[in-house]
């Protein structure tokens, strides 16, 4: 619950402050701007912060009737306030020559419209409060987004380590996220500093300087351009320095510098009082420069794109929210009555619309069944099944709601023996396949009372048909029969179509063959989608992975199992017979549009959505296909496709695998080793690995891959999964 | 007919004779330099109006508005009243807010004829969310009196005040 806790802290401080965060954010990446166009006005000038004081003074007197004062701003302009024509006039000047530059940069409408409205809302001290109130959130924000950032990545170590990717949102999220964590962490405490400041709850402390006029002198008298201070102190030295007001003895120079406040004798050029600045002045000072930008084209381009996170980063992180399914349990019998128990590691809560199902079906056959969260695990007495259904989280660890679960274990030993069985949920396109599910397995296994029912079953991205399979192994062992009903999850399925068979091709000694269909509805697939089929009522769909041969002609390999409902009911099928299907968009498994070089990978009837690859492959880019299969003879299903795919140029390289030919064995995995040049040359340029065909051989060519990265590549295979370099689509 | 020429004539002198004394007195502007000290008060920076009052009492024109954000000027409220229905541009005559303890030093300009003739430059003062001061300080426009210290009452410690050079 650990994660749950940051995590909801995270979303309530985020809902709070989001209204006030996205107004001070816009209004912030405006007032970014502000600082860069003052910047790159043209009252700088070369050479001036060498300047002593003495010689700039000498000037401007020379040059104007009465100066009162003189500063130097953040960005190394001059400026000066002088008596001209009997009015008060402030502008920038050449400290050299005197010469006027230009009258202050007047603030814009614009900037000083988001300046009030960053600052205040256009609502006072109610504004201040809340925007204050907000940057506060913000860094708990940041804090408690550091800590589900390093949870995800599994541990801080981990912390720059490259994302897993589930979707847009969450990946985006914490890609940007963590690139605007330092500045948003600045702006945000700079922020509170400067609230703090203006309610008096840090005390703005000035220097108050006390000059002791009884002992003032008026001798030994100098000129102003020999006082020791004005001679040595250079203008980068200076904030600003007001003239005495009238040539009394006992009114003084007032000097700012960047470090100290100094008060001087005009007369003798004696220091007559002299203090630092105090501490919280220099850190206001700061604050203000690292909440602004003042004075730094390249600070105020941080703080901008700091301040343009926040938008992006409040939408993602609502999207994500919202995206997140929410299951609610309900429970029929109580804990301590049921004998089966089902308990659910989740994340997000997909994998518990997979358990309720379970749950709904065990109650329809009467039995007691209970559902709940693995950190519900407690003493249960009537406990016969123990099913655990778990995803993984993060690089192997525990999901949200089965933190405590290990710890339960233990906690709570049983009293009456039973049987357990562990199904993991995950995806095999990410390193740590549900390998919480494992751990469990593992742990349950040395418990006193408990008996492994069955060996840990994984489920890749969220397939129902696997699940189902599981199902009825499962309720085969315990004598049920159950029945499950698909959830409803969120996919992009297309409405049922029906297709007309073109053709059969079919090669008996290996039971494999070839379907052409034609839509006949305006299903629109791409190869690599799928095609659901439901071969008679009330049976589960069977996935077959999509070829398209052109416009309107689509292939499915098929092999024929001996019981199989699916294939042969496809297999009886005639031409020109109908058949109704639906199209599910499979978009992790489409062909790669930029990539200049591919290589594809498959066995058996895993060459199907290939050939509807290479076929579309018009360009003539570089496409090097490795396919293993038992004989020589499977190949002639697919010869006249391959063959004339070469001698088109639609596919560059086709190299065979055949396990059962020689008296050596010869697997398509054996292939990456003797061709592992063009293996790293495509990782390297950005090209893409697919792979089609049984689990078996998808796990050996894994691991074939992680090797050649270990032994080659700086990086793990794992980032070029995560860049979709690697794209699987394995049953 | 020399009748008409000589009436024209005067009126031409006449005319002229007025543009040249108007002219003059435009001239006979006497300035002085102002320094306005603040206290060690504790909150945001003050808004300070300098405005010149007639010897009835009322304003006549403002000189000086310490302040930059037009948002805050209703919060003189008795000022605001005058300057707003008087439609005064303050964009020239408007500065820098200056801070606790600081001091700000300006160039105040009258006519001639205001000196020693019943006129006062007054001081109001306002702080963000703070008590306003509609007299924080007053000074009459007297050369006699011109230059002492005068105190103020509210975010002012003191105002001096010498002829320019």
């Amino acid at each position: 619950m650990v994660i749950s806790v940051w995590r909801y802290s995270h979303l309530l401080f985020a809902i709070i402050s989001s209204i006030f965060l996205l107004i001070a954010s816009i209004t912030g990446i405006i007032l970014s701007v502000e600082p860069i166009t003052k910047k790159v006005a043209p009252y700088s000038v070369s050479g001036a912060d060498e300047l002593s004081l003495a010689e700039t003074i000498k000037t401007l007197n020379k040059t104007y009737e009465e100066v009162l004062a003189i500063s130097r701003d953040r960005n190394g302009f001059v400026s000066i306030t002088a008596i001209v024509g009997g009015k008060n006039e402030t502008f920038y000047v050449d400290p050299f020559t005197g010469e006027k530059l230009g009258n202050l940069i007047q603030k814009k409408p614009l900037f000083q419209f988001a300046t009030n409205l960053h600052r205040s809302l256009f609502l006072k001290s109610t504004g201040r409060f809340l925007i204050g109130m907000a940057s506060f959130l913000l860094i708990l924000i940041s804090i408690s987004g550091i800590i589900l950032i390093a949870k995800r990545q599994g541990g801080y170590k981990h912390f720059f380590a490259s994302v897993v990717r589930e979707n847009f949102s969450q990946y985006h999220h914490v890609i940007y996220a963590r690139l605007s964590l330092i500045p948003l962490l600045i702006i945000a405490l700079t922020g509170v500093y400067l609230s703090l400041l203006r309610f008096n709850i840090i005390p703005d402390t000035q220097v108050s300087l006390q000059v002791d006029f009884n002992t003032i002198h008026d001798e030994p008298q100098q000129e102003f351009t020999a006082f020791p201070i004005f001679k040595k102190t250079a203008l980068s030295e200076l904030r600003t320095l007001e003239y005495p007001f009238s040539e009394f003895v006992e009114d003084y120079y007032i000097i700012r510098l960047k470090d100290k406040e100094i008060y001087l004798n005009q007369v003798t050029g004696e220091i007559l009082a002299e203090e630092n600045y105090p501490i919280i002045q220099v850190m206001s000072s700061w604050a203000t420069v690292l909440h602004t930008g003042d004075g730094s084209i390249i600070w105020s381009i941080i703080l901008g794109l700091g301040s343009l996170a926040i938008p992006f980063l409040t939408v993602t992180g609502f999207i994500i929210y919202f995206k997140r399914p929410k299951t609610k349990i309900k429970n029929k019998y109580k804990k301590k009555d049921s004998d089966h128990l089902i308990l659910v590691g989740t994340e997000g809560g997909t994998t518990l619309q997979f358990a309720q199902e379970l749950h709904k079906q065990l109650i329809a056959v009467g039995k007691k069944s209970y559902l709940g969260l693995m950190n519900q695990y407690s003493y249960f007495q009537k406990m016969e099944h123990l099913i655990v259904i778990t995803a993984t989280y993060g690089q192997g660890e525990a999901p949200a709601s089965a933190e405590k679960f290990m710890h339960l274990l233990k906690k709570h030993p049983q009293q009456k023996a039973f049987k357990f069985s562990v199904i993991g949920f995950g995806s095999t396109a990410y390193p740590n396949f549900c390998q919480f599910a494992y751990e469990t397995q593992k742990a349950l296994n040395t418990l006193e009372k408990s008996t492994e029912y069955q060996k840990v079953f994984t489920v890749n991205d969220q397939s129902f048909e696997s699940f189902a399979n599981w199902t009825n192994a499962w309720s085969k062992q315990a004598g049920l029969t159950l029945h499950l009903e698909k959830p409803t999850l969120p996919t992009k399925s297309q409405p049922a179509s029906t297709f007309k068979i073109l053709k059969k091709v079919e090669i008996s000694e290996d039971d494999t063959f070839l379907l052409s269909l034609k839509d006949l509805n305006g299903a629109k697939p791409v190869s690599g989608d799928l095609l659901s089929i439901i071969p008679a009522k009330g049976a589960h769909e069977r996935l077959y992975s999509i070829g398209k041969l052109n416009s309107d002609t689509l292939v499915i390999s098929i092999r024929r199992h001996e019981y199989g409902l699916c294939s042969n009911y496809l297999h009886q099928l005639k031409e020109k017979e109908e058949l109704t299907a639906t199209v599910v968009q499979n978009r992790n498994f489409h062909f790669p549009k930029n990539a200049k070089k591919t290589i594809l990978i498959a066995t058996g009837t895993g060459i199907g959505p290939f050939l509807g690859m290479i076929d579309e492959n018009t360009k003539k880019k570089e496409i090097h296909l490795y396919w293993g299969a038992r004989t020589t003879n499977s190949f002639n299903l697919y010869k006249e496709h391959i063959n004339r795919a070469l001698e088109f140029g639609k596919l560059t390289n086709f190299k065979t695998a055949y396990s059962r030919n020689q008296t050596k064995k010869n697997y398509v995995q054996h292939l990456i080793k003797k061709d592992e040049k063009l293996f790293l040359e495509t990782l390297n340029d950005k090209g893409c690995i697919m792979i089609c065909g049984s689990i078996a051989m998808q796990k050996e060519v894994i691991k074939e891959l992680q090797q050649l990265c270990i032994d080659h590549l700086e990086k793990d295979l794992s980032y070029y999964q995560n860049r979709k370099q690697i794209k699987m689509d394995c049953y | 007919m020399k009748n008409i020429v000589l009436k024209t004539a005067s009126a031409i002198i006449l005319i002229a004779a007025l543009f040249v004394f108007s002219a003059f007195e435009e001239k006979a502007e006497v300035s002085y330099k102002c320094m306005i000290q603040m206290m060690n008060y504790t909150g945001e920076k003050a808004y300070v109006v300098v405005s010149l009052i007639n010897p009835e009492g009322m304003y006549e024109k403002t000189l000086y508005v310490q302040g930059d954000d037009k948002e805050w000027f209703p919060d003189l409220k008795k000022w605001w009243i005058f300057s707003d229905n008087a439609k005064e541009n303050l964009d020239a005559i408007s500065g820098a807010t200056i801070g606790n303890g600081e001091r700000n030093i300006i160039s105040l300009g009258f006519n001639s004829e205001q000196i020693n003739a019943g006129y006062k430059i007054r001081f109001e003062s306002a702080v963000e969310n703070q008590e306003y001061y509609p007299q924080d300080a007053e000074i009459e426009l007297n050369t006699a009196t011109i230059k002492n210290k005068v105190g103020g009452t509210g975010y002012i410690r003191y105002i001096r005040m010498v002829p320019n050079r």
